[in-house]
């Protein structure tokens, strides 16, 4: 308790000083800036994308930039050729899609997305040649995984999809589930970025349960029924309304996986690259009494936003799939006998 | 302020198609490779253990309950071997009991008949003593009275006196009564 006084004592005295230190230096607005701008531009270029990977040096200001691969794929000729920099930007930049140029280059977050694919298949391929015969985990990590394999299996799966169809998607939800917890987890190492904190990242893992939520509906209703319930169930005269609203509501599931995620994503490693930065910008090193251990205790809450993240993204997924398959149900009412209380909770929530 | 134009600058918010294709090719490669090396054998074990903890207790339950029947069983088992012992030694006692009656009885009858059968005896052996003595003082008194008469008496004659004084006399019994009382 002393010890928490004393700390807390030392945080507030050394804020109030380089307050003071900042205004007794009297620094310019247009220096603050300038100094916010600089660190501002450092930290965004550092949670966004690049076509190179960036190796700080420790204790150094050098940087050792690794040029990735580059890929483009004209769809007419020169329809790649670099141009200006329209936004305001230094340098050129390679046309867009809309200009007939497809960009599949490796980037920063592909080099640390298939990083967070190796190690998630490494680490489940040691995990599988153990000792089959043992049937009970041995140890925190075996433990753990296999808690978490189950917790997808039976709240996520199970719950949402019910018991008839759910086994289906667990290989598709374990999936999702561990490969977006490893690439949140990758992003809090030292030289690492978090792919997930990319919106085309999230945008390309929103689209995969699209699909699959989609597959899910036409299975469990039909084409004939899953084209029917696009009508939302209404008079003929109201379909001109309805299906632009349901067509809408099947993109906004999708839409919403990939901001949620992303946002959650960069918003943590922009916080913690502010706080940081605070010493840079006011220009006092005692603010490092304050923000080190704000970060610090950012950085726990990011390690648990990984997990918390990696499990709504996929208990969401689980949730859209079960919709998808309780809409084959509502065609089918003989079906429903045996896992109406699953379905009935999934479109409640719908 | 300065953020505007860095967001506008920086390609953050920027959706890179090349990067959505290569999160799906990935994406799509890890779901079969985990699908096929891991995710089966995983979801297989995790299956078997809970179909072996199942059966492990629903195996228990059974022998739990078949020792009960059998702990049943021999409970009343022993209660019925109890009762049955009891009910034989009670038996055998009744038997015991009616065995030992009718022996008393039969050798009672056995003793009163021995009785019986010797008191006739005693009263033919005392009729014929009685007679035998009756015949012999007829003889005596006869050889007296002849002796005394200069045995000249015709026989038939002075028996039939004789006879007629013997039968004055008084019975055995009454006799042996008037010989007392005098």
């Amino acid at each position: 308790m002393r010890k928490a006084m004393v700390l807390f004592a030392c945080l507030f005295a050394g804020t109030v000083w380089a307050s003071e230190q900042a205004g007794g230096h009297g620094l310019a607005n247009e220096d603050k800036d300038a100094e916010g701008e600089d660190v501002a531009g450092y930290i965004l270029h550092h949670v966004a994308d690049s076509n190179e990977y960036e190796f700080e040096v420790p204790l150094s200001h050098n940087h050792i930039p690794i040029h990735l691969p580059r890929i483009l794929i004209p769809f007419h000729d020169g329809a790649c050729t670099p141009v200006a920099d329209t936004h305001g930007g230094h340098g050129e930049v390679v046309p867009g899609l809309g200009a007939g140029c497809l960009d599949l280059s490796i980037t920063k977050h592909t080099v640390m997305m298939w990083l967070a694919a190796l190690l998630l298949i490494g680490s489940l391929l040691i995990w599988s040649n153990r000792d089959k015969t043992k049937l009970v985990p041995r140890g925190a990590g075996a433990n753990l995984f296999e808690m978490l394999v189950l917790f997808v299996r039976d709240e996520l799966a199970i719950k949402n999809i019910g018991k008839e169809e759910g086994p289906r998607y667990v290989p598709y939800l374990l999936t999702a589930f561990f490969f977006i917890l490893f690439m949140n987890l990758l992003g809090l190492f030292p030289w690492m970025a978090t792919a997930t904190g990319n919106i085309a990242v999230t945008c390309g893992l929103a689209l995969c349960t699209f699909f699959v939520t989609q597959v899910a509906g036409i299975r469990a209703a039909g084409i004939g029924g899953y084209l029917k319930h696009l009508t939302g169930g209404v008079a003929p005269w109201l379909w001109p309304i309805m299906i632009p609203v349901e067509v809408l509501g099947l993109f906004t599931k999708p839409f919403a996986l990939t901001i949620r995620l992303f946002a959650n994503m960069l918003a943590g490693h922009i916080v913690i690259f502010f706080l940081l930065g605070l010493i840079f910008m006011l220009r006092n090193p005692a603010v490092a009494l304050v923000s080190v251990p704000f970060a610090f205790g950012i950085y726990l809450l990011e390690l648990f936003v990984a997990f918390v993240q990696a499990y709504v993204f996929t208990m969401l997924s689980a949730l859209f799939i079960g919709m998808s398959v309780a809409m084959g149900h509502h065609h089918d009412d003989h079906h429903e006998t045996g896992a109406s209380h699953d379905h009935g909770k999934a479109h409640h929530l719908g | 302020m300065f953020l505007p134009s860095v967001l506008a600058a920086s390609s953050f918010v920027e959706v890179r198609p090349g990067l959505i294709f290569w999160t799906i090719v990935t994406f799509v490669i890890v779901l079969l490779v985990l699908r096929a090396k891991a995710w089966g054998p995983i979801l297989s074990l995790v299956e078997e253990r809970e179909k072996q903890i199942t059966n492990a207790i629903e195996s228990a339950k059974r022998e739990r309950a078949e020792a009960e029947k059998l702990l049943a069983d021999q409970k009343t088992a022993i209660a019925e071997a109890r009762r049955e012992a009891a009910e034989s030694t009670r038996r055998v006692q009744a038997d015991m009991e009616k065995f030992r009656d009718e022996l008393m009885a039969k050798s009672r009858k056995e003793a009163e008949e021995l009785k019986l059968s010797a008191r006739r005896e005693i009263e033919d052996q005392k009729a014929k003593a009685i007679a035998e003595v009756r015949s012999m003082a007829v003889d005596l008194a006869m050889e007296v009275a002849g002796k005394l008469i200069n045995e000249r008496m015709d026989d038939s004659k002075h028996r039939a006196l004789a006879e007629q004084f013997v039968q004055g006399l008084p019975s055995a019994t009454s006799a042996t009564a008037t010989r007392r009382s005098a």
